[in-house]
């Protein structure tokens, strides 16, 4: 090749990925080592930097709000991973009997996914407010109403709830285009093996359908260290911070007391529980999956 | 004539090219931003060797939130409004905000020309005026005057022990309440309720003492307020959650707002509106009869950044607004709320607007309405507040004297 060429196509190469290096180091690599600057150094939005080694960790190890958020993930989650799981199996299962205006329904409840947090937060918090329609309905029945988000655990499961129903849309996709994967040869193999519809579903549908069951499980944790509209704008991280979550935290450190830096080390601490956490559920639940 | 166009042209490039540029930004308020724009073009014509652009605090989660990451980035303006207190003490701890104090007797006569001795001195942080406040919502309790009248009663309850008659008479549990005593579990909303309360028993005084960094709310009055929330709670005269709008749908006989909501409920409830009282916040029964009753001043206020290079100007432009009753006149006509003045009820140039008996009440309350504690904690301490206080007495899961200490203890060791 001449060496003309091949410069040209050197240039042409550095060209083309030059624009993803560049978008890369402005908006991944400078935030990044500003992090690293931040979590070891105290900074108050204004005057200089003055660096503090490991104080920022050391303090997180000790500061009680940051475990309590830290079991208000677990508590978020105990809800979350069961909910999402069952009501996306199960729309996944009802899309396949759908016949007609299939799309209409997936169009539907992928409305709920990108509507606004905050609008379906006001929507909710007036649907659950003790007067509101459905405790009109509770107390109609049975004579007393439900304090939705004013019990603290209630309060996890509410949101949750809501969680539930902005998402199950896009995971019951997820967990649709598994069903679909798995071969038809398969399940009729089984029938004629004389393997009932209970048998089909929990030794056959449920395990080929791991690979999407996990996916969904991983998507939920990361979205539960992610939580911050609902509890934001409708409980505010109570009753008694058990609806506080890091992502609320985080944002009250950096803009409200004005302490950056600290934010920035519940951000990273945060971020490697949450993929210890991922990686401990792949551990455990992922198994490889043949349709052969 | 062609000559004089030429001169016209020349003189307004060399005077625009030697103006003092100041960047101002004000709230993200329709209202606010129209009167601070007219305000600022009237200017123009005293002054028009300064050139003040006005901007709206750019849109964050909250114009805290906006300031910093301004500061940060070295985009701050020269001054700008919408500063509570508790902002203003984090400011001036991290050196970002000047003093009033620099322009010395200027802004002692500035003061004075505005009526606000009184008021300033609650704006005292570390011994020196940050903030130049501007407006000064008091917080008041609205009551359902027809709702008390059906009941018997031809004013609105003073007492708690009034407020305790009330809700025994209304009541229903899962139904109707006598009133909403907790703003929210959000740390603001501490202001709306126990610092309010703890305002109307103590007359005024602080909860914090900001010199010692201790809470000093475990007193009398303090015992007093939590007992008040912690009955009310008790005997289910309220509750948790009380649904939404609950005083518009009767669900409640009264609650704590503040001149903010009067334009709204007069356009979305105007029935409702025709029978509203309006009074200070409740008060212990021994409560001396004819005193006035303190209460919580939602305020904000103006303040300087530190890195502005033209502080002079800055305080020039506020010293020209605000020693001006029209400025006042009209900020009142603009935005419908009380301007941090002690002479709203006696000043004639305000006489126009008492016809009008929500801005009255709210008016006349504004020199007995306090601001929060001029702090730099100020959610941490509220958080905790709310963890250890109010939330165990909503909850009854504490008694009274229990939730203090605790409380205290733990704010202490936020403020220490």
């Amino acid at each position: 090749m001449p060496k003309t060429l091949k410069r040209k196509e050197l240039r042409f190469g550095l060209e083309m990925i030059g624009i993803y290096l560049g978008y890369t180091a402005i908006f991944w690599g400078y935030p990044f080592l500003w992090m690293l600057v931040l979590t070891f150094s105290r900074w108050n939005f204004v005057g200089k930097i003055r660096f503090v080694g490991l104080e920022n960790f050391q303090r997180i190890f000790f500061d009680s709000t940051f475990w309590r958020i830290f079991l208000n993930t677990l508590n978020f989650l105990a809800y979350l991973i069961p909910m999402t799981l069952v009501t996306s199996l199960l729309y996944a299962l009802a899309l396949g009997k759908v016949r007609y205006l299939r799309s209409f329904v997936v169009f539907g409840f992928l409305v709920a996914n990108v509507s606004s947090g905050v609008a379906y937060s006001i929507m909710f918090s007036n649907l659950f407010a003790s007067n509101g329609p459905v405790n009109r309905i509770v107390y109609a029945l049975f004579g007393t109403t439900i304090p939705w988000f004013s019990h603290p655990q209630l309060a996890v499961f509410s949101i949750c709830l809501m969680i539930t129903w902005k998402f199950v849309g896009y995971y019951g996709l997820i967990i649709y285009a598994g069903l679909q994967a798995i071969p038809q040869s398969v399940i009729e193999a089984a029938k004629i093996e004389g393997a009932d519809n209970k048998t089909i579903f929990t030794r056959i549908v449920l395990p080929l359908l791991n690979p999407s069951l996990v996916t969904v499980s991983i998507l939920v944790t990361t979205l539960t260290f992610g939580i911050f509209t609902e509890p934001y704008m409708i409980t505010g991280g109570g009753p008694m911070q058990r609806t506080l979550t890091p992502l609320i935290y985080m944002y009250d450190t950096a803009f409200r007391r004005i302490n950056p830096s600290y934010a920035t080390v519940v951000a990273l601490v945060t971020a490697l529980i949450s993929f210890g956490l991922v990686m401990l559920i792949r551990r455990l639940f992922e198994k490889e999956v043949s349709f052969e | 004539m062609r000559k004089l166009f030429v001169y016209i042209i020349l003189i307004s490039t060399v005077l625009s090219a030697f103006a003092t540029k100041l960047l101002f930004w004000v709230a993200p308020n329709a209202l606010q931003e129209a009167f601070w724009k007219s305000i600022v073009a009237e200017y123009k014509n005293v002054r028009p060797d300064v050139e003040i652009a006005v901007e709206v605090i750019p849109a964050a989660a909250s114009s805290e939130e906006a300031i910093l990451t301004a500061l940060a980035a070295g985009r701050a303006p020269d001054f700008s409004e919408n500063i509570f207190i508790g902002f203003a003490a984090q400011l001036a701890d991290i050196g970002a905000i000047s003093s009033f104090d620099e322009f010395g007797q200027d802004f002692w006569k500035l003061i004075e020309a505005r009526n606000m001795k009184r008021i300033i001195e609650s704006w005292k942080i570390n011994g020196k005026y940050y903030v130049f406040p501007i407006y000064s919502n008091p917080m008041l309790f609205w009551w359902r005057g027809d709702l008390l009248k059906e009941l018997g009663y031809d004013r609105p309850p003073r007492t708690y022990s009034e407020i305790y008659g009330i809700s025994k008479k209304f009541t229903i549990p899962n139904e109707r309440y006598g009133a909403q005593i907790i703003a929210g579990r959000n740390w603001w909303d501490r202001w709306f309720d126990f610092i309010m309360y703890y305002y109307a028993s103590s007359n005024g005084k602080q909860y914090i003492d900001t010199a010692r960094r201790r809470a000093v709310y475990n007193d009398d009055h303090g015992v007093k307020v939590a007992t008040f929330i912690y009955e009310m709670f008790k005997n289910n005269y309220t509750a948790v959650d009380l649904g939404s709008n609950p005083f518009y749908m009767g669900k409640i006989l009264g609650k704590v707002t503040g001149p903010w909501e009067i334009n709204w409920a007069l356009e979305t409830f105007p029935k409702v509106m025709e029978h509203v009282w309006v009074s200070p916040p409740p008060v212990p029964d021994d409560f001396p009869k004819d005193a006035p009753i303190y209460t919580f001043a939602d305020t904000k206020g103006l303040v300087i950044y530190s890195h502005s290079k033209n502080k002079k100007a800055v305080f020039e432009f506020i010293s020209w607004v605000f020693s001006r009753v029209e400025s006042d006149k009209k900020w009142i006509e603009i935005t419908r709320m009380p301007p941090a003045r002690e002479d709203l009820g006696t000043n004639p140039a305000f006489e126009e607007y008492m016809k009008d008996k929500f801005f009255k009440a709210y008016a006349q309350a504004v020199g007995y309405a306090v601001p929060p504690a001029p702090i730099d904690k100020t959610i941490d301490v509220q958080m905790t507040m709310t963890n250890h206080l109010i939330e165990p007495l909503m909850y009854l899961k504490s008694d009274v004297k229990s939730a203090i200490d605790k409380s205290i203890r733990e704010v202490n060791k936020i403020l220490f």
